[in-house]
């Protein structure tokens, strides 16, 4: 009996491990076919807060920032690829229009935009100037100059510096592409793909992660290395005009910027909030702060501009009529204008202005200019990258 | 076999029962009083009305037609006594308090101390921020960060922003910006600083009692009425002071003296 099954166990084995073996193989074989994804580990990425700078940041939940986020959205900031057109002629960017050397505004000397007034891929020249692209991350109240893109927008998809990305690409008088020709460009240019994959675990390209990847590198670019933040902690000192300057910025009976340019105690130079300075009497653009809030009061009313770097971010106001700090001044100085719009804080209006002496101009015009942080300016970090992902 | 499993057994039982004991008679915490919570939902009036903002609708006791565009202030180190004259200061979590017309949320102050129950006869508070906790800085986040008061006229934060217009004497609209905070001695005006003056002012309103009940808020309606910065005992006349009195010491002593009976409290 047992010889007689020996032979039958025998075979029986054989065919067993010829099956274990046979699972092995494909199995290994199997695996050459499907690598095994790399595990999706961006590496976190944490603002250094600058001394007496807010803590409240406005990081979206749904946009962490991460090495690999930043990375990408600096490529992407500067290639023109992004107007979703490849010509020489149509290449379009954020960087085309928001230019490091001028505090990632146009400035007054672009030498595509004469004057600073940008226009779009088509020609068409924007509504408004432009905003400088800094400090961004400490805007928790609205973009813009009316303040339009705000965090609480019942809108979803008008909230924040990543919409701020979608609506630049689509409209007519900015790159005037779509989201769909711009992401599907990205995904055939060798290098991009593997990056997203790093960024957002997917090398599937979508418009969402090209906003997200901008929004997180604009928010890295952080101005505060100015000559006034070295004072403000000891280690600079102010010549006797910018101080004096300084008390002209911060009194009211001096000129009375700090109410919504900020000081030593809001050092964003900013309130980010929407005033109405004296500019006009009359109030026809659809595009000002009373389009968002319906408030009667916000009749010509924009968003106070951050003072720092101002010096190099010309052409200032909404609407660019000024194409100098010294006209800036002299229109605070005397050519206010009295409208019933008008807001409170501009209590000099009935003089017409400020009224300073010429002495006072030159020291208030000093002080701003220590607002300027040339390290930001020429920040390799902000930079255009050496090469773009397909060059390399 | 059986011999060690019950011996095991006993002592385990014996553990617990130990431990169980120990639990009951160690040093239990203390059982804390029973407390409700106080909250304040400030309101802004003029005289018995709740402020219409950016309409020339008021008279104020000078006689200045004017308008109230927004108002921000600080109160803080709120305090709360009993008849027995027992007080409590709010202060364990949250002692400066920023409200702001135009910031809803800004409207609600609920204390997170815990308030014993009893019936309370005293409320008060102070109107600003008191010297030694003024300090530049303090609040680097918006919107409290927009109140400070430059470094050169004494530091810190504005105590009030009351902004708006008013018709002068010679029938233009002119903006006012009622702003208090650290004052100046001025050896030569506006430039030679010599000393500061600290403005803030305790509030004391003793008319109405309120009740904290055990776990229940007691809310009480904090209201201001704008008009009485202007009214008594000092009448503010606006052409007289100006648009701006941050580095007018004069000013801002005449709305110290009036600010004593702006705030009322009822009971919700």
């Amino acid at each position: 009996m047992v010889t007689m099954c020996l032979p039958i166990i025998l075979s029986k084995m054989r065919l067993s491990i010829i099956i274990i073996l046979s699972v092995i193989i494909i199995g290994i074989g199997g695996c050459e076919d499907k690598p095994t994804p790399s595990p999706y580990k961006p590496t976190p990425y944490e603002i250094d807060i600058p001394f007496g700078f807010p803590t409240i940041l406005n990081i979206p939940e749904g946009n962490p920032m991460t090495v690999e986020g930043i990375e990408l959205g600096r490529f992407l900031f500067y290639d023109g690829r992004m107007s979703g057109r490849t010509h020489a002629d149509s290449l379009m960017s954020c960087a085309t229009c928001h230019r490091q050397e001028r505090s990632f505004e146009a400035g007054v000397d672009h030498p595509d935009f004469p004057g600073g007034f940008p226009h779009g891929v088509t020609g068409l020249q924007t509504h408004h100037v432009m905003l400088p692209m800094i400090n961004l991350v400490w805007n928790t109240s609205g973009y813009g100059w009316s303040g339009f893109l705000y965090p609480d927008n019942p809108n979803e998809d008008m909230q924040n510096i990543e919409d701020f990305v979608r609506l630049t690409v689509m409209a007519k008088d900015e790159i005037d592409s779509d989201t769909t020709t711009v992401k599907n460009l990205f995904q055939t240019i060798p290098g991009y793909p593997e990056l997203f994959e790093k960024a957002f675990g997917s090398s599937t390209i979508t418009f969402t992660n090209i906003e997200k990847a901008i929004a997180q590198f604009v928010r890295t670019l952080i101005s505060a290395n100015s000559k006034f933040d070295r004072y403000r902690v000891g280690e600079e000192q102010l010549t006797q005009s910018e101080l004096n300057g300084y008390v002209l910025f911060t009194t009211e009976e001096g000129a009375d910027c700090f109410h919504c340019h900020g000081g030593f105690g809001n050092p964003l130079f900013t309130t980010h909030l929407y005033y109405n300075n004296g500019k006009d009497t009359e109030f026809t653009d659809p595009m000002d702060r009373f389009s968002i809030s319906n408030d009667p009061m916000d009749h010509g009313a924009y968003k106070a501009t951050t003072l720092r770097n101002i010096e190099v971010q010309g052409p200032y106001m909404h609407d660019g009529r000024f194409a100098t700090l010294e006209e800036v001044i002299e229109f605070y100085n005397n050519e206010l204008q009295v409208s019933p719009y008008i807001n409170p804080l501009m209590h000099h209006i009935n003089d017409g202005g400020i009224q300073l002496t010429p002495s006072e101009n030159e020291d208030l015009l000093n002080f701003i200019k220590t607002l300027r942080d040339d390290e930001f300016m020429t920040n390799k970090e902000f930079s255009a990258p050496d090469k773009f992902p397909d060059e390399n | 076999m059986s011999k060690v499993i019950r011996i095991i057994s006993l002592i385990s039982i014996i553990t617990i029962i130990f431990s169980i004991s120990s639990c009951c008679t160690g040093n239990p915490e203390p059982e804390s009083p029973p407390s409700g919570i106080l909250s304040f939902d400030f309101k802004h009036k003029i005289n018995d009305n709740i402020i219409v903002y950016d309409t020339f609708m008021y008279m104020n006791e000078a006689g200045n037609s004017y308008l109230v565009n927004e108002i921000q202030y600080f109160i803080s180190d709120v305090s709360i006594s009993k008849v027995d004259g027992s007080s409590i200061s709010l202060t364990n979590w949250e002692d400066i308090h920023y409200v702001d017309t135009d910031i809803d949320k800004t409207q609600k102050y609920t204390f997170k101390d815990e308030v014993a129950i009893g019936i309370y006869d005293k409320l008060s508070f102070t109107f600003g921020i008191v010297g030694e906790k003024n300090n530049s800085l303090m609040f680097v986040n918006p919107p409290e960060s927009f109140m400070f008061w430059p470094e050169n006229l004494g530091g810190g934060y504005h105590y009030m922003k009351l902004n708006g217009k008013w018709i002068n004497e010679i029938e233009q609209v002119s903006p006012y910006n009622f702003h208090l905070g650290i004052g100046q001695i001025y050896y030569s005006y506006p430039d030679s600083i010599t000393g500061f003056i600290q403005n803030y002012f305790t509030i004391n309103m003793q008319d109405t009692s309120f009740e904290i009940k055990e776990n229940e808020t007691c809310n009480l309606e904090i209201v201001m009425n704008v008009e009485n910065w202007f009214r008594s005992p000092n009448t503010y006349n606006h052409n007289q002071w100006g648009g701006d009195i941050m580095q007018k010491q004069e000013a801002m002593q005449l709305a110290v003296e009036n600010g004593n009976d702006v705030f009322t409290y009822n009971i919700k």
